[in-house]
């Protein structure tokens, strides 16, 4: 960027968000407003929240219950967010009434172990630890606000397509997991036909908030934190249509804008591994809005890299019985993971390349959108050479697996023995696994540093008073690799309340 | 891409100003804007559907094109071209401005709906932004076209 670049952006900043800043795109903090900018406030609440997903639902509703106004905002026509567009799945154990009433044991302790263990190293300990700890109280309270779930459960490894409410939507079967907590099934779905989960999920949410008296606008998109010369956040700026709009919050602002998966340039800066996946996974949304006007008053910003990149090797289940290669034909993982551990192992430590090796009992249909069919052929060798490996590479691989796999033992990986059987059959086929051109759907898991109350932290670890963050704006339970379905879901919605119950208790600024 | 397997469709007096408005609106795309795009028909018979078919990926949050797939958060784009906009049966979740766009779905029509989706019809409720680089939009669409009865 030229100087007058740079000298032209601060002059339009100057004026408030009209113009060029109002743009989503780009990866600049958003600078504060100063209160003693603000002539007159256009509409005033206890609690303003910026974004209407599941974070930001939660959030209102909490707020309104502890009796505070609140006003929701949503920069789109549409209200529910990403939340509306994703499984809905949220990851709840611990021996919730669904789990105990379908047969199945579980333990806060099970729960917390798998969650700890299974994904990135120091993971959010604490909020992890809180979820686990209030994980029935969650389901409660999910229930008490309209989300329906039925008592049935699903034996598919993919969300349920048939109104079932409980799976195992993560990697607790596979190892090492499977050997560290004690599995249960935690994916817990709104029933619904289809993949609408999300959407039945909000279509409690939204309308439990709007009962209780939370006020939302629709097309109006929060743009600059204003800051009172103490630091204090006491409201904000947003847009709406050609017009800037002060927003006045007495007692606290929650930014639960989503994540920035639809930020290339974002991406490139923050998140490089997920910004060749093929699949933004959100909806227009998710422009990182919240995070940079966060960033704008000193927020610390962490694990920014982290998210989703997801492979799905299942459906059909059969195609598990195959291995996963990368260019050295090595296998890397165990191919009954989770398909977010299949995502990540190839766009973080595979440099976004790999494969999937099949015989005839474990390939696709034809035609699968998913996964590129790259060679076939009559023999390992000659899907070997096909395929261009080094000669020997993945005949040596194929028949160290098949040596094991006579036995239903997969001594390098552990591969659950039911989908271990020798690739034997012809003709085998060499699917492109890709992060560019496989169906890779991705999703951002960094964002602003909170507190288990949903609180801000600046890099040195103070409070930026009146300002909390929640959902995918911030840096919560869920990070890399992605362990199971419904963890950001449950993050959101968990972390939502804690910010809107927080921030409700904030005392109102002078 | 052959010209035989184009659609032609119908097209409204209505959609027609709407897509001519549209063309000459500005894109609230992600990434820069690319550089002015070469005539739709020439973008469509150079398609590349392999691409069209990556390109169309992020579609799947909502919709599928598949045969038998249905509706799912968005209405199932199986079989779409020559039906007039919001008007499947069993889809309850359309905005009132799209069904009053009277908007006939011809490959044309996508590429002015897709260049621009909140421009195009503002008040609807597709949240997507969209495929802002013109040459991938007609890869989606080439890529679309396949989803059809023969």
């Amino acid at each position: 960027m030229s100087m007058r670049d740079k000298s032209r952006r601060r002059f339009l900043s100057g004026l408030g968000v009209a113009g060029a800043v109002a743009a989503a795109a780009g990866c600049d903090p958003r600078a504060p407003a100063a209160r003693r900018e603000v002539r007159q406030w256009d509409y005033t609440a206890d609690v303003v929240v910026a974004g209407s997903g599941a974070a930001g639902t939660s959030a209102a509703i909490e707020a309104r219950a502890a009796g505070a106004e609140v006003l929701m905002l949503e920069r789109l026509p549409k209200t529910g967010g990403s939340s509306a567009m994703s499984g809905g799945v949220c990851y709840l154990g611990g021996g919730t009434p669904l789990q105990k009433a379908l047969g199945f044991e579980d333990s806060i302790e099970a729960m917390r172990d798998f969650m700890l263990a299974a994904g990135a190293l120091h993971p959010a300990k604490d909020k992890i630890e809180l979820y686990c700890e209030r994980s029935l109280e969650h389901f409660d309270w999910l229930v008490a606000h309209g989300v329906k779930y039925a008592q049935k459960f699903s034996e598919s490894k993919e969300l349920p397509f048939d109104g079932a409410s409980l799976y195992y939507s993560g990697s607790e079967l596979a190892a090492p997991w499977r050997d560290i907590a004690r599995p249960a099934p935690r994916g817990h779905v709104p029933t619904t036909a289809g993949h609408t989960g999300g959407r039945t999920l909000m279509e409690a949410l939204l309308p439990a908030a709007e009962s209780a008296g939370v006020k939302t606008l629709h097309g109006v998109s929060a743009e600059r934190l204003v800051r009172e010369d103490d630091g204090r956040i006491v409201g904000l700026l947003a847009q709406e249509g050609d017009k800037t709009i002060a927003v006045r919050a007495r007692r606290g602002v929650v930014l639960a804008c989503g994540g920035f998966i639809q930020n290339r340039e974002m991406l490139k800066r923050y998140a490089s591994e997920l910004y060749d996946c093929s699949v933004p996974w959100a909806s227009a949304g998710d422009m990182g809005i919240g995070i940079r006007m966060g960033m704008g008053v000193g927020a610390a910003a962490i694990r920014m890299h982290q998210g989703f990149a997801i492979l799905p090797l299942y459906p059909p289940e059969r195609t598990i019985h195959g291995i996963v290669v990368n260019r050295a034909a090595q296998r890397f993982l165990p191919e009954d993971s989770y398909y977010a551990y299949a995502g990540h192992e190839t766009a973080y430590n595979q440099h976004g390349v790999a494969y999937l090796v099949t015989d005839a009992d474990s390939s696709y249909d034809d035609g699968d959108f998913r996964m590129p069919l790259l060679a076939e052929a009559a023999s390992v060798a000659g899907l070997e050479q096909a395929g261009g490996f080094a000669e020997g590479a993945l005949q040596q691989t194929v028949e160290f697996y098949n040596r094991h796999a006579e036995r239903s033992v997969d001594p390098l990986w552990h591969k659950h023995p039911k989908w271990v059987t020798p690739l034997a059959k012809p003709p085998f086929r060499l699917y492109d696994l890709s992060v560019r051109s496989a169906f890779c759907p991705a999703h951002t898991f960094g964002g602003l540093e909170t507190t288990v109350r949903a609180e801000v932290l600046d890099a040195g670890g103070e409070r930026i008073p009146g300002l909390y963050a929640a959902g995918r704006t911030s840096a919560g339970m869920p990070n890399a690799p992605y362990i199971a379905s419904g963890v950001s879901i449950g993050d959101c919605s968990f972390f939502g309340r804690q910010a809107g119950i927080h921030a409700a208790k904030e005392e109102v600024a002078a | 891409m052959n010209q035989a397997h184009r659609v032609h469709t119908a097209c409204s007096p209505a959609a027609l100003l709407v897509l001519l408005l549209a063309l000459v609106s500005h894109t609230h795309a992600a990434e820069p804007a690319p550089s002015p795009a070469k005539p739709f028909a020439e973008r469509l018979a150079a398609a590349d559907v392999v691409n069209g078919r990556v390109v169309f990926g992020r579609c799947r949050t909502c919709h599928y094109p598949d045969k038998g797939a249905g509706h799912q958060n968005g209405p199932s784009l199986w079989n779409v071209w020559g039906r007039q906009a919001g008007t499947q049966e069993g889809f309850a979740y359309y905005s009132q401005a799209l069904k009053d766009s009277r908007l006939v779905w011809s490959p044309e029509i996508l590429d002015a709906w897709l260049a621009d989706p909140r421009g195009f019809i503002p008040g609807n409720m597709m949240m997507s932004l969209g495929v802002p680089d013109p040459q991938a939009r007609a890869d989606l669409i080439a890529y679309l076209m396949q989803f059809r009865e023969q």
